[in-house]
């Protein structure tokens, strides 16, 4: 992270971290009030991920993400007098998978929160999130919260992408850990509220190149708000959310070393009806299948064997697409791996379906949180 | 034969030391004279480019407002253009530096976020936190902290307008690493921070857009341009460097015509330095030719000596024009600054394409000027050079061709200026030219006149005069050079002489108020830098008042170029007398402006075409409007044109704002000093600078010195030159006519007789130099103050000849004639009797 400002921005708020509000483990979720922005705590994202098919060709399948972050630059914002003065800033990262065509577009923002470039909205705003377009292209990308759905809008013409869809949850809120409580290390100090929706029905268009494209699907999203997430000694993680084709769905994350050793990993799983378990570490593991070079050079996992003994899963996570990585040019050249996998039983057959997110490989991608 | 050049130039060394170093020095002077301008010429435009890359980097395009502002909101809609990969809106302004006379800050706030991730600041490891978030943080170069004493750390106090601020050193940022011209004084902090503690909310200066790869800027320009309507302009690096290359056009070209005299000049110092060695030589390349040398042989030799001449001079020549470059930069700069806006210069870098150029004049110079006596040198029959009066003969027989050439120099300088006259500004310059050849071509006929004066009876001073055309050769080039050193020293001494004079006349007639207030930024940013309200209330206040004149100044688009419009009150009693109209009537002109027109300068009515009746097309931030033009005034501060509206119309054509400048009228007997220290004492918390009347004028006439610094440097250079060339073809006359001084000596001339004779030559070529020179420099100062001041800076000034500082001139020429012939008069009167044996009488 040598040279990202993002990474600066966070080194400095974290030196001046007094002055940001540690998660809370007795926090009390009051929604929809939470969905809105925290903005007393250093960071928070927004993820939507899922797969979608189109409505009038439904062989053919995409995938899709889109995140903003939220990241606090100043506890205490200088009281100046200007549309431009402000204590955080907002990111946008999204990326439109063609599972066909094996073709994955990233886009990305990254803002101060200023009248003119982006912000996060009051709780009375059904505005969570909004970030201006990235350049070349008129608009905002916005995250709104209406009658109990959100709205996902982002476009950036000169990659050629754009989302609007509308994802409706189908299962309750799941708190991942109690409270929503998540533990990142053995010391102390190192969590986040960390709540999602692991199945949302989605629909809406999704262009991708001069195709405008109705699509209707599946999405899960993440809602994560803290101020110090990973350790010192963490470098990044391996991050699955899976929907089973049972209706279960598994939410695991292990937080590696530098030598690539395991750090801290926890793991829920929902069951069809909606109530949560936390699976204790001894419960299950990952084990990585294979490796794949991205033309950056890093080296990610790719496809890994998946089980929960005890819940009777034996699963293989494939990726869809192997070069599912996006590349933030802006964030510093920060760079991670986010695709869609597809799950195939121990019987061979089709398990379901989810995200993988791999931060954390290469040099200098340690994310700044 | 290579061999003999070098032995010949060995001999000649030890022979003759003090005339060869004299050509070398002449030579040395004439590149040093023509390089230092160019350095100067090249600097000037040099700073204002290396300032854009410096701040704008790798941007393709810079959106900028009309009037040099922009509403910030136009981001939005240059981010939404196609092709368009990152807009940068940047805050400008230059902001002084408190209690650091003429420290100033030129303060660039970014929207340093995006900066940071996009070339071209990239600042130290963690900064950028402390720069969005610490008060006052700003990121200044390492070389004025240097120079400043800053660390990191330290509070600096600035103000832009009235308004203080303190920033604090957050960081040292080599901007100048991008562009080593680029200016010491940027200093780069955050764009909410510059408009919070300086600006303005809502407003920026500048946009600064990059192209996405595979764009064309020129089609991403044609499209902004499309999306922004005219509410901005779009223009590519090379079009801003182009545009500062036009305003400051008519101050390079003077500059160019300077160095183009400083070439003439330079040019025939090192043609005569040449022409007088080769001259004393004539006899010893006669023999040459007389032991089977070949005409070509000789011709080889005579050139290649002369380039070695130059080259030696070239060498000693390049520092001496940087030096004297370097000793300019200061006025030059400071002239660029306060007059034109622009970056002042920083750093005189000498580049290749200006080596090729010193190196053009002193060698091409020298062999120009060897050209003649190599071609008679290598003349079919060698005898006539062992005779050496032939040449003479021929010289004295030539000085009516000469003079006529002259003449016809002349007219055809007044030809083409009067064909080209309105349609090529610099036609002027062909004219003046015409003069500055003509001049030295008068110089044979002029000696030859001095000749004709009534017989002297005895050997001393007026002998030596009247004999000079017994040697028309050297000495006639020598009064040549001088006639053009004086012809331009006196041209621009009236000229110069005349401008102040009618800026003086100007200032006693329009600065009619007792007191002035303003700021210590303003001179620079102008617009940016206004006067608080509370500031003006407080001035309203003042003890004796009768009544408060504001004005609002911006940079604006009009009538296609670019001009300095003010608003000033239009219903001030008596305000018609605070400008000097050349055209309409006082009071109707008055009414005018308070409905809506605009007035005019005498430099924008010329250069624009504009009169009485004709409409002033402005670019506003809402589009274009045309005022009506009441008047013209006399203007000595704009050269690239001024307006004045009512501050009414100023409002509607650009939003309201603060003043930036009051001027005060006080009652009849109010003491205007008593005035200006009690309103310094009560505003003191404002930075604000207050002066009398009397102050103020004393301030724009130093200006006005300034801008004539570099003219002075050049009057100066002239001088040298030609007390030189006096010295040089003394020292060849004492040499070649060694047997005529001997026999003088043989007949029984004392030593002081011989001092004498050579003391009256030199006063004789000082006389005819002046003679000839003040005749041009008479043309020459006509040419200047009623051709090219119009013409080309567009005012008109009326002819004011300092008698006094010419006379002085004129004593100062035949004294450094008199200097300049010390030596060889000396030299002359050692020459002993015994040298008659060794020339043939």
């Amino acid at each position: 992270m040598r040279s990202s400002p993002l990474a600066a921005l966070l080194a400095v708020a974290l030196a001046g971290a007094p002055g940001w509000r540690p998660a809370d483990p007795a926090h009390r979720w009051e929604l929809p009030r939470d969905h809105h922005a925290h903005p007393d705590h250093r960071n928070e994202w927004w993820y939507f991920t899922g797969t979608l098919a189109v409505v009038d060709a439904p062989a053919r399948r995409l995938g899709y993400q889109l995140t903003f972050f939220r990241a606090g630059l100043s506890p205490d914002p200088p009281a100046l007098d200007s549309a431009w003065a402000a204590s955080q800033a907002v990111m946008g990262h999204a990326a439109v998978t063609d599972l066909r065509s094996g073709k994955h577009v990233f886009s990305e923002v990254l803002w101060r929160a200023a009248p003119l470039l982006g912000g996060f909205g009051a709780p009375s705003d059904p505005v969570l999130a909004w970030a201006r377009a990235p350049a070349g292209t008129p608009g905002r990308w916005t995250l709104r919260l209406e009658d109990g759905a959100f709205h996902l809008a982002m476009r950036d013409d000169a990659r050629g992408i754009a989302l609007d869809l509308v994802a409706r949850p189908s299962k309750p809120l799941v708190l991942q850990g109690p409270n929503g409580y998540s533990r990142k290390a053995a010391q102390e100090g190192y969590a986040s509220l960390y709540a999602s929706y692991t199945r949302l029905a989605t629909e809406g268009t999704v262009t991708v190149g001069a195709e405008t494209l109705r699509v209707r699907g599946e999405s899960w999203m993440d809602q994560e708000v803290g101020s110090s997430q990973l350790a010192p000694a963490q470098v990044g993680w391996d991050w699955f959310s899976l929907r089973l084709a049972d209706g279960r769905d598994l939410m695991l994350y292990v937080l590696r070393r530098a030598d690539g050793s395991v750090d801290w990993r926890n793991g829920t799983l929902v069951a069809p009806g909606g109530a949560s378990r936390v699976l204790a570490p001894e419960e299950w593991s990952v084990t990585a299948l294979s490796t794949w070079r991205s033309p950056r050079g890093v080296t990610y996992p790719a496809g890994w064997r998946i089980e929960v003994p005890r819940e009777g899963l034996r699963l293989v996570a494939a990726p869809e697409v192997a070069g599912a990585e996006n590349r933030s040019a802006l964030a510093g050249g920060i760079s991670y791996w986010e695709g869609p996998v597809r799950l195939t039983g121990a019987d061979g057959r089709a398990a379901g379906e989810g995200y993988v997110e791999l931060t954390g490989y290469g040099e200098g991608t340690r994310p700044p949180l | 034969m290579r061999r003999y050049l070098v032995r010949a130039v060995g001999k000649e060394l030890r022979a003759a030391r003090a005339l060869f170093l004299l050509a070398v020095a002449g030579v040395a002077l004439g590149v040093g004279s023509v390089l230092s301008i160019q350095l100067l010429n090249r600097s000037a435009l040099g700073a204002f480019a290396g300032s854009v890359r410096a701040v704008s980097g790798e941007a393709d395009l810079s959106v900028l407002g009309w009037a040099g502002f922009l509403d910030e909101r136009l981001l939005d809609e240059v981010l939404a253009v196609p092709g368009v990969a990152a807009a940068i809106p940047l805050w400008r302004a230059e902001a002084a530096v408190d209690g650091r006379a003429d420290a100033s800050l030129e303060l660039v706030g970014a929207d340093l976020l995006q900066a940071a991730v996009r070339a071209p600041w990239r600042l130290p490891e963690g900064e950028l936190g402390e720069a969005l978030t610490r008060r006052g943080w700003v990121a200044v170069t390492p070389a004025l902290a240097a120079e400043l004493g800053w660390r990191v750390g330290d509070r600096i106090p600035v103000s832009l307008g009235s308004r203080r601020a303190t920033l604090v050193v957050g960081a040292l940022v080599d901007l100048q690493r991008i562009a080593p011209l680029a200016s010491r004084r940027l200093a780069v902090m955050d764009l909410a921070q510059a408009q919070a503690l300086l600006g303005e909310r809502g407003r920026i200066h500048q946009l600064d857009v990059r192209a996405a790869e595979g764009v064309a800027p020129e089609a991403l320009r044609a499209r902004l341009e499309a999306r922004l309507g005219g509410r901005a302009r779009v223009l590519t690096p090379e079009q801003r460097t182009a545009e500062a290359e036009g305003l400051l056009a008519a101050f390079r070209l003077n500059l160019t015509a300077l160095s183009l005299v400083s070439l003439l000049v330079g040019g025939f110092l090192v043609y005569a330095s040449v022409r007088a060695s080769l001259a004393r030589r004539r006899e010893e390349l006669g023999v040459l030719r007389a032991v089977g040398a070949t005409r070509a042989q000789v011709l080889r030799l005579v050139l290649a000596e002369a380039a070695l001449l130059g080259v030696a001079g070239t060498a000693a020549g390049i520092p001496l024009g940087w030096l004297a470059a370097r000793a300019n930069v200061a006025a030059v700069s400071g002239t660029i600054r306060s007059l034109y806006l622009l970056e002042g210069i920083e750093a005189v870098t000498v580049g290749p394409g200006l080596v090729l150029l010193a190196v053009a004049t002193g060698v091409a110079g020298a062999v120009a000027g060897a050209l003649g006596p190599a071609l008679d040198a290598s003349r079919e029959d060698p005898r006539a050079l062992l005779a050496s009066i032939t040449l003479e003969e021929r010289v004295r027989a030539r000085s009516g061709r000469t003079l006529a050439a002259g003449l016809a120099a002349l007219a055809a300088g007044a030809a083409a200026h009067l064909a080209l006259r309105g349609r090529w500004p610099p036609s002027a310059f062909v004219l003046a030219l015409g003069v500055l050849v003509a001049v030295p071509l008068a110089a044979p006929a002029a000696i030859r006149l001095l000749g004709r004066a009534g017989r002297p009876q005895r050997l001393g001073v007026a002998y030596g005069a009247r004999t000079l055309g017994a040697r028309l050769g050297s000495s006639a080039v020598a009064a040549g050079a001088l006639a053009v050193a004086v012809a331009m020293l006196a041209g621009v001494t009236v000229m110069v002489g005349s401008f102040r004079g009618s800026v003086e006349r100007w200032l006693d007639a329009t600065l009619r108020a007792d007191v002035f207030v303003t700021t210590p930024s303003w001179r620079r940013a102008r617009s940016d830098a206004t006067l608080a309200p509370e500031v003006v209330a407080r001035l309203r206040q003042a003890p004796g008042l009768v009544a408060v004149d504001l004005l609002r100044q911006v940079q604006v688009q009009a009538a296609g170029r670019r001009i300095s419009l003010s608003g000033i009150d239009g219903a001030l009693p008596g305000g018609e007398r605070r400008f000097a109209l050349l055209a309409g009537d006082p009071a109707a002109v008055m009414a005018a402006l308070r409905r809506g027109a605009a007035l005019v300068s005498e430099p924008l009515a010329r250069k624009a075409g504009l009169a009485p009746g004709s409409r002033l097309a402005v670019r506003g931030p809402e589009g274009e409007i045309a005022l009506p033009v009441a008047g013209v005034y006399r203007d000595y501060g704009t050269e690239g044109g001024a307006a004045l509206v009512d501050l009414s119309t100023f409002a509607r054509l650009f939003g309201p704002g603060a003043p930036s400048n009051a001027a005060l009228y006080l009652a009849p007997g109010a003491d205007a000093e008593a005035t200006v220290l009690r309103l310094r004492a009560a505003l003191r918390d404002h930075a604000l600078q207050i002066r009398s009347n009397r102050t103020l004028r004393a301030e724009v006439l130093a200006l006005f010195e300034q801008t004539f610094a570099v003219t002075r440097l050049l009057q100066v250079m002239g001088l040298v030159i030609a007390a030189a060339g006096v010295t040089l073809s003394l020292l060849v006359l004492a040499r070649e006519r060694r047997g005529e001084l001997a026999l003088y000596r043989a007949l029984g001339a004392t030593r002081p007789q011989l001092f004498t004779v050579f003391l009256g030559r030199g006063l004789g070529i000082g006389v005819v130099g002046l003679a000839l020179g003040a005749a041009g420099g008479a043309a020459l100062a006509l040419v200047l103050v009623e051709v090219v001041n119009p013409a080309f800076f567009g005012w008109s000034i009326a002819l004011h000849p300092p008698w006094a500082a010419l006379a002085g001139q004129a004593l100062a020429i035949l004294a450094a004639a008199a200097a300049a012939s010390l030596y060889p008069a000396l030299t002359a009167s050692r020459t002993p009797a015994a040298e008659l044996s060794r020339d043939a009488l």
